[in-house]
């Protein structure tokens, strides 16, 4: 689904990334994780292509994104669901408009709206929510609403930026269990976060990246489950 | 895509309710200019071109003229490049035209005959710079006994004059006109472009959500471009309708005061048609404002970024 082939990139004289190389195939669910500043929002940018590597070369289902024409890359991005870190949802519209403007994006004819917006809002649990604006929504409410408008459009690949942070643990757990459940629906997830506690719960593969360099890659890392268990 | 772009270009006007107010108040009154400028560039043109189609010059023949050599004079004219409606008034004719102009006065008519009318050749130049040249070749003719003008007004030495003065006048009130109207569209212009443009700022976050989210140029710039295209539509709407009941109510005193000189269609469809077409021409013209202005604020958004 995803793949890194030897990437660079740097911001002036800081390298946020340095030969990085993986794979994730579809279907999987995937932590991107390591300290603030190491690199993965850049990583997930880079799959967004809101930014392009110095060298090396990302491919998207088999098909390079780094030679895309600037006219194809909302197409691209279209086909990724994303969960923003600052979550990045419009202030003076509304949860369902928020949603809508998602559908609108991607062309879908407004009659076949409503079917999509009633279950999606079902599904993040927030079809009681849908009249209200941001600046009355909790932060978790919030959360999901970017869940929302990411999933709407069902995408093959989300990325989300540290969906649970800033949020309390149960509400963390709510999250987690929303993206563990579209990752059942054989949807890719690739999620960036540095909470250890909720990479230690879950049983998912880890890419760890440390002051932008891969360091460690696995699909079991006992030892970091046992570490976030002793913590 | 229309439809979500409709319902959010008229989500910024309420939002903005002065803004859009200011902005269809200015394109309103150069509309309104602007459709007043058109009826009267329409009716100077009809005045002038009025004088310019009578017969300007009247040649009066003798009365020993056989009909061959009058015919041969008015074929020679009729040929010329430079004149055109050439019309040949007998005796009979002329004497008629007297008894009408004198109606009012019967004892006029009675005590003249047909004798005292000569015959004449009425003709007009395509371009009142011929006139001159025209006339002293006529007056040259051996069958030609005199040559006259149709009006002497407003105390003119002749028909070219009034039509230069109205020229100049036309010249004048069309450069007036129009330089008037040049300034208050390129008002428009701007103030469309500077409420685009902080439309465009005041969105610069909603802009950047919507690229990463994956909207085209085209899905985030229509909404503003159909706001600048609503603003220049009510305001021509707007400047039209008021100018056409201004000039409907002026209607019958400006057909009054210029009587038979056809200012304006005499059939009330023709009026209507000609407002139709001035209508037209000017909603064109608001298209094209509204998306010159708000591309140009657009493009200067994206540079500021």
């Amino acid at each position: 689904m995803v793949t890194f082939k030897n990437v660079f990139k740097s911001f002036g004289e800081i390298k946020a990334l340095s030969d990085v190389s993986f794979e994730i195939k579809k279907g999987e669910f995937v932590f991107l994780t390591g300290p603030s500043g190491s690199g993965k929002t850049t990583l997930l940018k880079l799959i967004l292509r809101e930014y392009l590597p110095d060298s090396g070369e990302i491919l998207l289902e088999g098909n390079s994104i780094t030679d895309l024409k600037n006219s194809q890359v909302p197409v691209l991005r279209q086909k990724i669901g994303t969960v923003f870190q600052d979550l990045k949802i419009l202030p003076e519209r509304t949860v369902k408009e928020n949603i809508e403007v998602a559908l609108a994006v991607v062309g879908l004819s407004e009659d076949q709206w409503k079917a999509r917006l009633d279950d999606i809002l079902k599904w993040v649990n927030l079809d009681n929510r849908a009249g209200l604006f941001p600046a009355q929504l909790s932060g978790g409410e919030l959360q999901r609403v970017s869940i929302a408008r990411a999933l709407v459009v069902n995408p093959q690949l989300i990325l989300a930026d540290e969906p649970t942070g800033n949020l309390d643990w149960e509400t963390s757990i709510g999250i987690m269990d929303l993206l563990l459940k579209i990752n059942k629906e054989g949807k890719t997830v690739i999620m960036a976060t540095h909470n250890q506690m909720i990479i230690g719960k879950y049983d998912k593969r880890i890419i760890h990246l440390e002051k932008g360099k891969l360091v460690e890659k696995k699909s079991e890392d006992k030892k970091m489950k046992t570490r976030v268990e002793e913590v | 895509m229309s439809g979500i772009s409709f319902k959010t270009a008229t989500s910024y006007i309420k939002r903005s309710p002065f803004q859009a107010l200011s902005a269809v108040f200015v394109l309103s009154l150069t509309f309104f200019v602007g459709t007043i400028m058109a009826l009267l560039v329409y009716s100077s043109s009809q005045v002038i071109n009025y004088f310019e189609t009578r017969p300007q010059v009247i040649a009066f023949l003798k009365s020993d003229s056989t009909p061959e050599v009058i015919s041969a004079l008015q074929n020679k004219l009729a040929t010329d490049s430079r004149v055109k409606k050439v019309k040949y008034v007998s005796k009979e004719e002329a004497l008629s035209i007297y008894k009408k102009a004198t109606s009012d006065n019967p004892l006029l008519s009675e005590l003249v005959s047909p004798s005292i009318f000569p015959a004449s050749l009425e003709f007009s130049v395509n371009n009142l710079e011929f006139a001159t040249t025209v006339i002293e070749e006529v007056k040259k003719e051996p069958i030609v006994s005199e040559i006259g003008y149709t009006a002497s007004l407003g105390g003119e030495k002749s028909l070219q004059d009034v039509v230069t003065r109205l020229k100049t006048a036309t010249f004048y009130l069309r450069m007036g006109g129009g330089v008037f109207v040049g300034i208050l569209g390129l008002t428009s212009f701007l103030i469309l472009m500077v409420i685009i443009g902080m439309r465009v700022s005041a969105r610069k976050g909603e802009i950047e959500i919507l690229e990463l989210i994956g909207a085209t140029k085209s899905f985030i710039r229509s909404p503003i471009v159909l706001e600048a295209f609503i603003y220049s539509l009510v305001g021509v709407f707007i400047g039209w309708l008021l100018a056409f009941i201004f000039f409907l109510y002026l209607t019958p005193s400006i057909l009054s005061y210029f009587g038979e000189i056809p200012v304006l269609p005499k059939e009330p469809v023709n009026i209507f048609i000609l407002l139709a077409i001035v209508l037209g021409v000017e909603l064109l013209a608001g298209c094209i404002l509204a998306l010159s202005g708000s591309m140009m604020a657009l493009s200067r958004a994206r540079q500021v970024k």
